[in-house]
């Protein structure tokens, strides 16, 4: 089997945009492509498009195609779009990795974004019914998280003793690492007085616990290990393992909410096709689209021991300077969360990070993770990337 | 010229808040039956003995197609609730409250409660089943166009203190 390396990255600006998709597409691969000069559209022989309300937002299906010619991509290997919600992006990057590490494809873009902002407002609300079971949970209205990540955040605190604090943390840390990046949705510092008199959403989440609405798109370029010997000349970043894990969809087949068992399943096939364990990892992109995840996220990959996720955030040691860096250019709760884009985000922020080009080193950083979930914490999907030594 | 987006007087399914109803649309119109009689069911396998929920036509443990309609408790226990003040969906109103809840025997599961006082869902508190009729849909056969009336449902509290009737 052939090594597959992540060669260029790049981002439109993320917000509330006054844009369509196709056109933050655009904006995306223009940027991936001058992330890397030396490769260019003609090098590019696949395509994977991750976006997941396309239809119901953007009015557009076939949208690969569509983004191809946008992008002047000729593809001959792969042309297709990837859907699973949250995940999506990162998910495209499994397939691309999987397509190139057995030769199907050379040299891929993955491009992924969002519109989630269209004139009514309560468009994206509506359509987020459709991202749980519709007609058994979603007809309740529970939508995406906020209702099911307060309860999560109640069940943790009231078995972990985690506190609405320890959570708060979580949005101060991100924030203040998303103020390096210019193209984040939120690039203003908050203290914890801030978020903990912020507004409630569902209680115990308030504003700055909760990630927003964001329309934006990413792209990253992956080739195989002996072409991007020629497309780059930054030190090779390798893809070293993945995980993906569903157990049940509907709410009434959980069985534990504040256990995350897929996200460990996820993680540990990762670790264990990297060949390292969750000490190797300093720096991590997770998916903190509510803080009390971020938290449970800590724990579950192993960063610490089941239920001090708070702790952990507390003492800061995910923070630069301490045991693994989280969200190092801001997450999704400064970054905001393009469900398509997210994933994608993720990887060119460890990419740089593992080249040593990012806003803010993590130091002697050799290994790098991203991991999303996906649906009512339906879905994990995670990623260990490595540099070469 | 007048757009479709108004919606006036026209049903899109992709703006449905609701499962499809009838026979024609569905082979779980036995779940919707059942609660028109007030009754919460779901289907269990007769073969490997699965409780399934939400109700299948195929058994997802071992594929079966003998399955049977059994009746799941209409009263159950508040595990943790919650109440969403902003951003529900549109077709629900704020202050949104959701609990999960244990259907004793079956399964705990997240589910709208309806008739409630605003606070005043606790942990440990009986809820029990409420139906109530949603819109229907207007379908087409062939030149006719039919209404499709449809039911769902909700909890409610039990405790008269904590409703709001």
């Amino acid at each position: 089997m052939r090594k597959v390396c992540i060669i260029a990255g790049g981002m439109s600006q993320w917000g509330i945009r006054q844009a369509t998709l196709r056109e933050m597409f655009q904006e995306a691969g223009k940027a991936c492509f001058e992330d890397n000069p030396m490769v260019t559209n003609k090098d590019i022989d696949g395509l994977i498009v991750a976006s997941a309300y396309t239809e119901r937002l953007a009015t557009q299906t076939h949208l690969a195609p569509l983004i191809a010619e946008s992008l002047g991509i000729k593809t001959r290997s792969v042309c297709a779009r990837v859907e699973l919600l949250c995940a999506s992006g990162s998910s495209a990057i499994i397939m691309a990795y999987g397509l190139i590490k057995s030769g199907v494809a050379d040299v891929v873009m993955v491009a992924g974004g969002e519109k989630l902002n269209t004139p009514q407002k309560w468009e994206a609300f509506y359509s987020q019914l459709c991202s749980v079971d519709h007609d058994f949970d979603g007809a309740h209205g529970l939508g995406l998280p906020p209702a099911a990540l307060a309860m999560v955040a109640k069940l943790h605190m009231k078995k972990y003793g985690t506190t609405e604090e320890q959570m708060a943390m979580v949005s101060v840390k991100n924030r203040r690492n998303g103020i390096n990046n210019p193209k984040g949705q939120f690039r203003e510092c908050i203290d914890l007085n801030t978020a903990m008199c912020a507004k409630v959403v569902a209680k115990p989440l308030k504003l700055y616990d909760c990630c927003p609405l964001t329309d934006g798109a990413a792209a990253v370029i992956l080739a195989c290990e002996e072409k991007a010997k020629y497309l780059t000349d930054r030190p090779l970043v390798y893809i070293m393992g993945t995980g993906q894990c569903t157990l049940y969809n509907a709410s009434a087949n959980k069985v534990d909410w504040t256990s995350w068992e897929a996200l460990r399943i996820a993680s540990q096939k990762a670790y264990k096709e990297a060949g390292i364990t969750p000490d190797h990892i300093k720096v991590a992109q997770t998916h903190d689209c509510f803080t009390i995840s971020e938290i449970i996220e800590y724990e579950e990959l192993g960063f610490c021991k089941k239920g001090e996720g708070g702790p952990f955030v507390e003492s800061g040691q995910s923070d630069f300077g301490g045991k693994v860096a989280v969200n190092t250019d801001g997450g999704l709760l400064s970054c905001g969360h393009p469900f398509g884009g997210t994933g994608i985000r993720q990887a060119i922020e460890i990419m740089k990070q593992l080249q040593g080009r990012a806003m803010r080193n993590v130091e002697d950083a050799q290994f790098g993770l991203t991991q999303n979930f996906s649906g009512m914490i339906a879905a994990q999907t995670v990623l260990v990337y490595g540099r070469e030594i | 010229m007048r757009g479709i987006s108004r919606l006036e007087g026209k049903y899109a399914v992709t703006m449905d808040l609701y499962p499809p109803q009838g026979k024609e649309f569905t082979r779980i119109q036995p779940f919707f039956d059942n609660l028109r009689q007030n009754r919460f069911t779901t289907t269990k396998c007769k073969k490997c003995g699965k409780l399934s929920y939400p109700p299948r036509v195929i058994c997802p443990e071992c594929l079966s197609e003998d399955l049977e309609w059994v009746d799941l408790p209409k009263e159950g226990t508040v595990v943790e609730s919650v109440v969403e003040e902003i951003g529900v969906p549109i077709g629900f109103e704020t202050p949104l409250v959701l609990a999960m809840v244990e259907i004793p025997g079956a399964f705990t599961f997240i589910v709208r409660i309806i008739n409630c006082k605003p606070g005043a869902l606790q942990a440990g508190d009986k809820v029990r089943l409420s139906v109530f009729e949603v819109e229907p849909f207007p379908a087409e056969f062939g030149r006719e166009t039919v209404e499709i009336a449809r039911v769902y449902f909700a909890f409610e509290p039990v405790d008269p203190e904590k409703r709001i009737n």
